[in-house]
């Protein structure tokens, strides 16, 4: 395992809606232990590369090997090292937390014995230890939100992609998330992290993607990226990256009208 | 936004509703934007077809026209005993209001989303809630009016100006009563349990209407030789608790002038418990908007359900860990998804009951003993029409979008998802209600057709195959929204229920043979264990690392 320390690798991965093109042309390199920022403006394609890295969409060009596999042999097996937190909180609401969990870890092959109490440990960790048992729609945002950061960590995965994972979630359990992250990636995990929350971003991750239009258009350490752009905080840069800078005139703009607005007064 | 002309009529009464201290124009536009919901809440259906257009309940009402024939019978004979056929009349519209406005307006009266979007804004909550009445009360009046329209034109020229008067005022009253009274049940269910509860009851509730409307008018279709004319009314203490007698009570002391004291009773209760009751309901509004918060938040904690049983049907019937995962998650899905109940438990119901209410029918002309010789048993296939319902329901679920998961997760063997749900269904939906009937059929017809009814359970399971395989096209079972459970493939759901016809005709050929049942169960066997192997091929078809 020494020598394959790559975990992941995108080339030239392109994705296209009915002639509208999501990705353009994405490549990527991912060696393990890494904490991976990956962010970009809305509609850049980030969910795309990662539903597509996760098998669930699969007409795309372009090569994905994870682990050393073309992802295109239609072998799942390579999901069983994976864990995954999407971006909406849907789940099988009519179900209880546990019975929930107990179905993610069956389906990715642990034993259903096993599996239930890993699940009760690790709510109680959560503080869902009261709530196991009751059914998920009564739950609220942060609730679920945690129930699917259980979910993706069950089978101990080697990769995690996490699609906004402290969305709902309170400052504490963000520390708790935040610090469990550091520690999974000096265990070697490997975690792709996207969010548009760029404070969390350069502060967890050693590495920052940032794509734009379906393409990546910077690639590294926070500090190169600043070097890069001569801008202070990730941010700044984001802004700066995405030729995003009349944000001060937009919202004076904004301003002038809500106070202009006196026409039923 | 188009402008309502129900909004336009509403607009006469605007100086009641502003002397009432509402800030009507915030109601006018709350309701504004409320139909205008309705009106967009329509099954749409995506890839380029045709959107259907309008207010989808506007075109549903012909169906409680025809609903209301039923009530036409009732109005036509007995002449001039009110109390009995103006009872049962109002019995029938109460049984119809009350299950419609539970199964469709609880949605209205408990939507939380109007406490965050409606409360937050500068309006009162009186002018709220008035809004929220009102816009039940208009489709009520939609629903009354397409119930009653035909009874109404016939009573009109049956009985007369008069009878017509009385029937609109206690029509009037008995939507503001069930209207009131409904919302009452539910502020003392919501104090006394949380909403999953609620949620629960609501659900049966629809079951109920669905099944009480089918086996209702089965009952009614026979009840016409009760035109029993030499009925005296005599008073009971509990006449007092059936609301429908108040207002059969009205038509005979006002018609008949019949000024008896316990019809005078009766008739006043008409007129005030649903004024007193609205009363109460106004007082007790804000505590009730206090209870609905329960519905928001998080259920108390509950003891895990012991589900021994699921996981020893689990282990006998199931060949890879994978296929016993979806037993248990149909299992769950199929026990606990209201949606689901609501669309499949009525006909579990019918199933239940259909072979007896031909028994019944058979016992007009002929005696028990005499029917148990035959080969009337064979009506318990009545039992297998629930099967291709029930197998179409399984692909959609509420929370369809949870189905990522199917696609995230390493699933090696796709097949196992549909072959364990579909034998989560045997199990756990089809088998009580086999059992419940070889129970009934093995007393009416003795142990003899012990090897019919094991035909009749080994044709059920070969059917669920068949139907899964023409029905279903996803991979995976609870993965498509209900938007599309109504338009696609209801004509073949129909061609599909039609098959339980050629096992009939099967057990009708093995039966006419001697020995021919033995035969006929053993080509059932192999077809099922061939079958089943070829639909669902679980060799590891995927190479594996």
């Amino acid at each position: 395992m020494e020598v394959s320390e790559k975990v992941l690798s995108i080339r030239n991965l392109t994705k296209s809606y009915g002639g509208h093109a999501v990705l353009n042309g994405v490549n990527l390199e991912v060696e393990r232990g890494q904490i991976i920022g990956y962010i970009g403006p809305n509609g850049a394609g980030k969910s795309t590369t990662v539903k597509i890295m996760l098998g669930m969409i699969q007409d795309y060009e372009g090569q994905v090997v994870i682990f050393g596999e073309d992802i295109a042999s239609g072998d799942p097996s390579y999901k069983k090292r994976i864990g995954y937190v999407p971006e909406q909180a849907e789940l099988y609401d009519n179900l209880t937390a546990l019975e929930y969990l107990a179905f993610t870890g069956e389906l990715y092959g642990l034993d259903r014995a096993f599996v239930e109490e890993k699940a009760q440990k690790l709510m109680v960790e959560f503080e869902l230890g009261d709530v196991m048992h009751s059914r998920l729609s009564s739950f609220s945002k942060g609730m679920r939100q945690k129930v699917l950061i259980i979910s993706s960590l069950l089978h101990n995965p080697d990769l995690l992609f996490f699609d906004e994972p402290l969305s709902g979630l309170d400052a504490n359990s963000m520390m708790v998330i935040r610090e469990m992250l550091a520690q999974l990636a000096a265990q070697g995990k490997t975690i792709f992290y996207s969010s548009h929350i760029m404070d969390v971003v350069e502060k967890i991750s050693n590495r920052i993607v940032l794509l734009v239009k379906g393409t990546v258009v910077a690639d590294g350490s926070f500090e190169e990226l600043q070097e890069m752009s001569e801008e202070g905080s990730l941010s700044d840069i984001f802004n700066q990256l995405t030729g995003f800078t009349d944000h001060a005139s937009r919202a004076e703009r904004f301003i002038s009208i809500v106070e202009d607005g006196t026409a039923d007064a | 936004m188009h402008e309502f002309r129900t909004l336009a009529i509403l607009s006469r009464f605007k100086r009641i509703f502003i002397k009432a201290g509402i800030d009507y124009g915030a109601m006018e536009t709350i309701l504004r934007m409320k139909l205008t919901m309705d009106g967009r809440r329509t099954p749409t259906i995506f890839n380029g077809q045709k959107k259907k257009d309008g207010n989808q309940f506007l075109k549903s009402l012909w169906i409680y026209g025809l609903y209301g024939l039923m009530v036409i019978p009732f109005l036509l004979f007995g002449d001039g005993h009110y109390i009995f056929q103006m009872s049962i009349v109002f019995g029938i519209i109460m049984f119809i209001l009350a299950t419609t406005m539970v199964s469709d307006f609880s949605s209205v009266l408990l939507d939380v989303r109007d406490k965050t979007i409606l409360q937050t804004k500068p309006v009162s909550s009186k002018t709220i809630n008035t809004a929220k009445i009102i816009h039940i009360l208009i489709y009520m009046f939609f629903i009354t009016g397409a119930f009653i329209a035909i009874p109404l034109v016939v009573g009109l020229f049956s009985k007369g100006i008069v009878f017509t008067l009385i029937f609109l005022a206690a029509l009037l009253f008995t939507m503001l009563f069930i209207v009131v009274m409904t919302s009452l049940v539910y502020f003392v269910v919501l104090r006394f349990f949380d909403g999953e509860k609620l949620k629960d009851i609501i659900n049966y509730v629809q079951i109920l209407l669905s099944i009480g409307v089918i086996v209702g008018y089965q009952i009614v279709i026979r009840a016409f030789d009760f035109v029993d004319l030499d009925l005296t009314y005599t008073f009971s203490w509990w006449h007092l608790f059936l609301p429908p007698m108040w207002f059969g009570a009205a038509f005979e002391l006002l018609l008949n002038q019949d000024y008896s004291n316990v019809l005078i009773l009766l008739s006043v209760l008409a007129l005030l418990v649903p004024i007193i009751s609205m009363y109460i309901y106004v007082r007790l509004m804000p505590s009730f908007e206090r209870n609905m918060d329960k519905l928001m938040s998080e259920s108390k904690n509950r003891k895990k359900k012991s589900s021994w049983w699921v996981d020893v049907w689990a282990k006998l019937c199931c060949r890879n860990r994978e296929e016993k995962t979806f037993f248990r998650f149909g299992a769950l899905m199929m026990q606990q998804e209201r949606e689901f109940k609501l669309k499949v438990y009525p006909s579990l119901g019918f199933s239940l009951v259909f072979p007896f209410i031909f028994i019944f029918m058979e016992l007009q002309t002929r005696t028990l003993a005499d029917i148990s010789t035959g080969k009337m048993f064979l009506l318990i296939y009545f039992g297998n029409m629930m099967i291709p319902t029930i197998i179409h329901t399984m692909q959609f679920s509420v929370n369809y979008k949870g189905n990522w998961l199917f696609m995230a997760a390493p699933i090696q063997k796709p097949a196992a998802a549909y072959s364990g749900t579909l034998k989560a269904f045997l199990v756990k939906l089809y088998m009580p209600v086999f059992v419940l009937l070889s129970i009934a059929f093995i007393a009416i017809f003795s142990w003899r057709i012990v090897p019919d009814l094991f035909a009749v359970l080994l044709g059920a399971i070969l059917q669920t195959l068949l139907t899964y395989k023409w029905l279903n096209s996803s991979t995976f079972p609870f993965t498509q929204s209900f938007e599309f459970a109504q338009s696609e493939g209801s004509a073949k759901l129909f061609l599909v229920t039609l098959l339980a016809g050629i096992f009939v005709v099967g057990h009708l050929i093995a039966l006419a043979i001697t020995g021919g049942i033995y035969v006929y169960i053993a080509l059932l066997l192999i077809a099922i264990f061939i079958g089943w192997r070829k639909v669902f091929p679980m060799k590891n078809d995927v190479p594996v690392r």
